[in-house]
């Protein structure tokens, strides 16, 4: 800037002037540049990285992002939210979406799976069927919270198994204090130091270790969570929709996503 | 319009037309939404919505938890706003901010401050842990939250009610031999009486509306913390049509309320504003 001549400081400032004044005339998640993508909260990490990136090789072009429960999200969209993009953390509101042609072309690109989390200083849960234990405050998301069905599919999956005792699912049920509008809000109770355990995924602990401790769901009693994105139908940038979920699906997504904990589905996966 | 400014402007109706004219961009505004509100409500068979058990528990809850909430703001604010109203003392100003505080600060701020306080890990929350008192997610953190967010409402009204009171009766009272106390109950309170319940009446209604520090504080919990406000959100997730349903309970809540407290208030266009 220093050694910019005065014209060219001008024009920077006219600019500056310009784009101030363009700023405050549209409204923050609604400029006319910018890609708005509508994403699950679980994703918010990997999604902020990849929309820098995204910025960067298409100058011009913001990405404005929206996290939220996926169900929040296919409700705004429902009622015509201007939204590019949508991410969902679970098939079902992708399909919702799609059967009434309200988005193109989901692909699957992410999978996740859950784990419990507890406070890193006192932990009242030890291991798993301590969940069921009196007095203990479990958080859960909610029960149109893809976070919240899984949650779900993981108690009924360890109660049939018959390994916890009688009445598992039930005896935990009673432990839940707080059903959660997204994952994120989940998580914080337990960080705070609120709730004695939580169900969120395994890429939500590791945004706040070593804060929370986690506690491993063997396989067999989890979920695999899949992720699918889709160009909305009332997008307005359809091209540089594409772009962004090529951009996502691509070695450089790939290798964000993968950073970040997340796991790729199998190559060309079509959601159902 | 009851206009009793000193001015000798008298408004003709020419004026009174412009004036009508230019303020219809708010009117519609306004009342567009509302309209909206109502039309879904009745196009999608609302009543019906209303006898889901997630809206009855939220009603219940809802009801259970203002009525004690506003108690607790006459109980709590009516000493605080008779101090406001009748002494002079220093750090007063700073004690009126305070008061009127929780008005303008956001309530999820409101939230995370009591959690910070009352939470498990909080200033004196965590004392109240370790003798086996918890107060997060529960319904006590709800009323908590109300009484946080409404109380400034009750104790203003108060405050003016307890200004507005004639010294000169409670002297009378006084030189006919009644005490402190009894003066007190029989000459200041049914004097202050419209401001007081149309102060309860504005709490009530801000305890109604109460959302934010009570999602941050309480949590969200069928019939335990889960109130009209935080079903309107969890519903309209899943079931717009419930959410649409309990908006308008809420809605027809605030009406009566409103309509309540302006009478006790005495707003009414006439020569007592």
């Amino acid at each position: 800037m220093a050694h910019c001549c005065g014209d060219a400081l001008m024009t920077n400032a006219r600019r500056f002037m310009i784009a101030a004044a363009l700023a405050a005339t549209c409204s923050l998640p609604a400029c006319s540049e910018s890609l708005r993508v509508f994403a699950a909260s679980s994703l918010t990490e990997p999604f902020t990285e990849l929309g820098r990136r995204f910025s960067r090789a298409h100058p011009g072009n913001t990405v404005a992002f929206n996290f939220a429960g996926s169900q929040v999200l296919r409700t705004q969209i429902e009622q015509g939210a201007p939204a590019d993009v949508f991410a969902s953390a679970d098939l079902d509101h992708m399909q919702a979406l799609r059967s009434k042609h309200m988005v193109r072309g989901a692909v699957l690109f992410a999978q996740n799976s859950l784990t419990v989390v507890t406070p890193a200083s006192e932990a009242k849960v030890k291991s798993l069927s301590d969940l069921a234990r009196p007095g203990v405050r479990l958080v859960l998301a909610g029960e149109n919270v893809p976070a919240g069905r899984y949650a779900d599919q993981v108690l009924r999956s360890m109660d049939d198994s018959g390994r916890f005792g009688r009445d598992f699912r039930s005896r935990v049920m009673a432990n839940v204090v707080s059903r959660e509008l997204n994952v994120r809000s989940v998580l914080s109770k337990v960080t705070l130091g609120e709730a004695d355990a939580a169900f969120v995924y395994v890429t939500d602990a590791a945004t706040v270790r070593p804060r929370v401790k986690s506690i491993v769901i063997p396989a067999r009693f989890n979920v695999i969570a899949t992720y699918p994105v889709a160009v909305v139908a009332e997008s307005r940038h359809k091209a540089l929709a594409t772009e962004f979920i090529r951009l996502l699906r691509g070695p450089e997504g790939r290798r964000i996503l993968l950073r970040h904990g997340f796991r790729l589905p199998n190559p060309h996966g079509q959601s159902r | 319009m009851g206009n009793r400014a000193k001015s000798t402007r008298h408004w003709d109706h020419g004026e009174g037309w412009v004036l009508g004219l230019a303020s219809m961009g708010i009117i519609a505004f306004l009342a567009v939404p509302i309209a909206a509100l109502l039309l879904s409500f009745f196009t999608n068979s609302g009543l019906s919505h209303l006898h889901s058990e997630m809206a009855v528990r939220a009603l219940w809850l809802t009801m259970r938890t203002t009525l004690i909430s506003t108690a607790l703001c006459v109980i709590l604010g009516t000493p605080m706003a008779y101090l406001l109203a009748r002494k002079r003392f220093p750090g007063k100003g700073i004690l009126d901010t305070l008061v009127d505080l929780p008005v303008v600060v956001p309530p999820v701020v409101a939230g995370v401050a009591l959690l910070l306080a009352f939470g498990r890990r909080g200033l004196i929350g965590r004392h109240l842990e370790a003798v086996g008192i918890e107060i997060g997610f529960t319904t006590v953190a709800v009323i908590m939250a109300q009484v946080f967010i409404a109380s400034p409402f009750f104790i203003r009204a108060a405050r003016a009610g307890f200004e507005g009171v004639d010294r000169e009766l409670e002297r009378a009272a006084y030189t006919l031999g009644a005490g402190r106390w009894r003066t007190f109950w029989v000459v200041t309170v049914p004097l202050a009486g419209p401001s007081l319940t149309g102060g309860l009446v504005l709490a009530w209604a801000r305890a109604l509306s109460e959302f934010g520090a009570t999602m941050m504080f309480a949590g969200n919990f069928p019939g335990r913390t889960q109130t009209l406000t935080l079903a309107v959100m969890t519903a309209m997730e899943s079931d717009l049509d419930t959410a649409v349903a309990v908006s308008v309970l809420s809605l027809a809540l605030a009406v009566a309320t409103l309509v309540t407290a302006k009478a006790f208030l005495g707003r009414w266009e006439g020569p007592h504003g």
